[in-house]
């Protein structure tokens, strides 16, 4: 093995990639626009919520349920007055929930307390809810159940929270650490495979297979290549989020690029492996969604891996992207190293060894045989 | 590995894809300082042969040897010593004219400073000195085709596998070419080449024909032509002709 053969493959590959401006523009704006996009459609602050609110009983206790409600961002609060019926409010004014104190909620409340026992005194909040939009309703019981909560003092139960792992983790905060994952493979999976393909479609990799150019050293060269754009790509996804989404990273920098750039190599040894299925640029087309498909869908970066169906949930776990997620996460918002996320860790690594070793397998077969 | 040994050498070389016979029982030598002409239409197994001979493609039956090393087990030995264009251009598109040369100089281990000599003197004699910065996806076809042969030139090999490397070239070029087989030639190098058209074979120094995998008639192109016209009993048939009778007798003859 030698150094200079395989920086000369490395060089080769980043001077195409620079004459290909459009393919150096897609591939630093690719991080960007998805960590813009996705931030903002898929920011999981729900807002805007239209609640009509309507208090028979006037009381501070009640006035305070209202001060709560309005507090949350979730809600759009509009005070009215007493109606005979709320679900009319749902349909013609297009509230999503009508939420009323009859009268007496306060003196029942408090008598319901005030004996010391079990009584069947208790205040009742009457909540007319559209259920059309679960995320909308479930959104909606929990603000009502935060007020109810927030009236402290007196309450039925106190709960005593710890949070573990940051302060108020936002969805952006955990999804920064998956983007960066998701980006990085993406774009070293489909350049590589198109890479290589173009090599044997124009028959520059029968040219390098005669040369001393060794196996190994050609697929180092093409690790390294994009190791280093990896490298390039998180700066992007962390800069943006840092400055645009204000995202907290717990953890350290330092393996949060190792990691990615270990995850970008096994993406290089999977592209590689592909592009031994491909005789032509536009059969590695095919490909594509093939890969970008689960990696979104069943990888656990839009919504937890338990919110897959069970039947469909040991697919994740063949999700190259579902590892690099747990691990990311655990280096970045649970500030945690590495091993300590061994499903993740292990994952990656079994991933990055299995790639590359195939990778060189198929190559040989790419060079040998064909007519 | 004496100078003695034939520069490509084939015993009962075979080459079978399922039931295709690509390449069928070929045996030849080529001895140093020769140019030879691989010549037979399209389908007839001269990639496939040249391909066994540079450890590209593994022989079914038979073996193949370059510079007395045999391929493709022993290709380490000899890889700095052979230079190869491939039918297809084999350059990188997206590259442009210098940094593919670049490119091939330093997977040979050429120092930066002989690479960028090598390359001044090729693109001279390529006549694409003017050409060197440009995207090679922006050259025509000839001056693609000169690119691959520099490409291949470039690390002074002292023997050459050319595979078609005149296809596609208007008669000026393809002659121009030639005279730098020629030039090649007279500086020691040997040269195997592939080609389909009959009438470059008059250069070659020898010729073999090849139908359907065989090797069906090898010789000086003289011989060639006396073989023919004592087959036909035609007087001074041209490369074309001798083509056509010997394809036509030749498997039935049995001539090899």
């Amino acid at each position: 093995m030698k150094l200079y053969r395989i920086a000369a493959v490395t060089e080769r590959v980043l001077r195409q990639l620079w004459h290909d401006r459009r393919v150096l523009v897609f591939m630093l704006m690719l991080p960007a626009i998805a960590m813009l996009l996705f931030g903002y459609s898929f920011s999981g602050d729900i807002t805007d919520v239209r609640i009509a609110f309507i208090d028979e009983d006037n009381t501070d206790l009640t006035e305070s349920i209202l001060e709560s409600l309005q507090d949350a961002e979730a809600f759009k609060v509009t005070v009215l007055d007493s109606v005979n019926d709320p679900q009319h409010l749902l349909l013609s004014e297009h509230y999503q929930a009508v939420i009323r104190l009859p009268d007496k909620f306060t003196s029942l409340y408090y008598a319901h307390f005030a004996m010391g026992v079990a009584t069947s005194a208790q205040g009742t909040v009457d909540l007319t809810l559209d259920e059309s939009d679960p995320q909308i309703a479930a959104t909606i019981r929990m603000g009502l159940a935060d007020a109810m909560m927030d009236l402290g003092e007196g309450g039925p139960v106190d709960i005593e929270t710890r949070e573990l792992y940051g302060v108020e983790v936002r969805f952006i905060d955990s999804f920064a650490p998956a983007i960066m994952g998701f980006v990085v493979s993406l774009l070293s999976i489909v350049l590589t495979l198109l890479s290589i393909v173009r090599e044997k479609v124009d028959g520059t990799f029968s040219r390098v297979w005669v040369s001393p150019v060794r196996r190994a050293e050609f697929i180092l060269g093409y690790v390294i290549a994009f190791g280093l754009i990896a490298l390039v790509q998180s700066l992007v996804v962390l800069t943006i989020g840092k400055t645009v989404f204000d995202i907290v990273i717990n953890g350290s920098i330092f393996w949060a690029f190792g990691c990615t750039i270990l995850f970008a190599v096994g993406s290089v040894g999977l592209g590689t492996l592909l592009s031994a299925l491909a005789q032509t640029e536009s059969q590695a087309i095919i490909f594509f969604p093939l890969v970008i498909l689960p990696s979104v869908l069943l990888s656990g970066m839009m919504w937890p891996v338990q919110a897959i169906p069970r039947l469909l949930r040991p697919l994740t776990y063949l999700v190259p992207v579902t590892y690099s997620n747990r691990l990311l996460r655990a280096v970045m918002v649970k500030g945690l190293a590495p091993w300590q996320e061994p499903v993740g860790f292990i994952g990656v690594l079994v991933f990055v060894v299995l790639t590359i070793a195939l990778s060189s397998v198929v190559l040989r077969q790419s060079a040998g045989e064909r007519e | 590995m004496s100078n003695r040994a034939p520069v490509f050498h084939a015993e009962t070389l075979t080459k079978r894809f399922g039931t295709l016979r690509a390449v069928d029982d070929v045996t030849m030598a080529i001895d140093r300082g020769e140019i030879y002409g691989l010549v037979g239409p399209s389908g007839s197994g001269k990639t496939t042969l040249i391909r066994m001979l540079c450890g590209l493609a593994v022989p079914t039956v038979g073996a193949a040897e370059l510079l007395g090393s045999s391929m493709p087990s022993e290709r380490r030995v000899v890889e700095h010593r052979f230079g190869y264009m491939p039918q297809e251009r084999a350059i990188y598109r997206d590259l442009s004219v210098a940094e593919n040369l670049l490119f091939f100089g330093q997977i040979y281990g050429m120092l930066r400073s002989r690479i960028i000599e090598r390359t001044r003197d090729l693109l001279d004699l390529m006549k694409l000195s003017d050409r060197a910065k440009q995207r090679t996806d922006k050259l025509s076809g000839g001056e693609k085709q000169r690119l691959s042969l520099a490409c291949a030139l470039l690390h002074e090999p002292e023997a050459l596998l050319l595979d078609e490397p005149t296809i596609g070239l208007d008669p000026a070029l393809r002659r121009e070419f030639w005279d730098h087989f020629h030039e090649l030639n007279d500086n020691g190098r040997t040269i195997l080449l592939s080609t389909h058209y009959l009438n470059e074979a008059e250069w070659c120094d020898r010729v073999g024909l090849m139908q359907l995998g065989r090797l069906i008639a090898e010789g000086t192109p003289d011989a060639l032509k006396a073989m023919a016209s004592a087959r036909s009993g035609q007087e001074r048939p041209d490369m074309e002709e001798v083509f056509l009778i010997l394809t036509r007798e030749g498997v039935a003859g049995g001539v090899s």
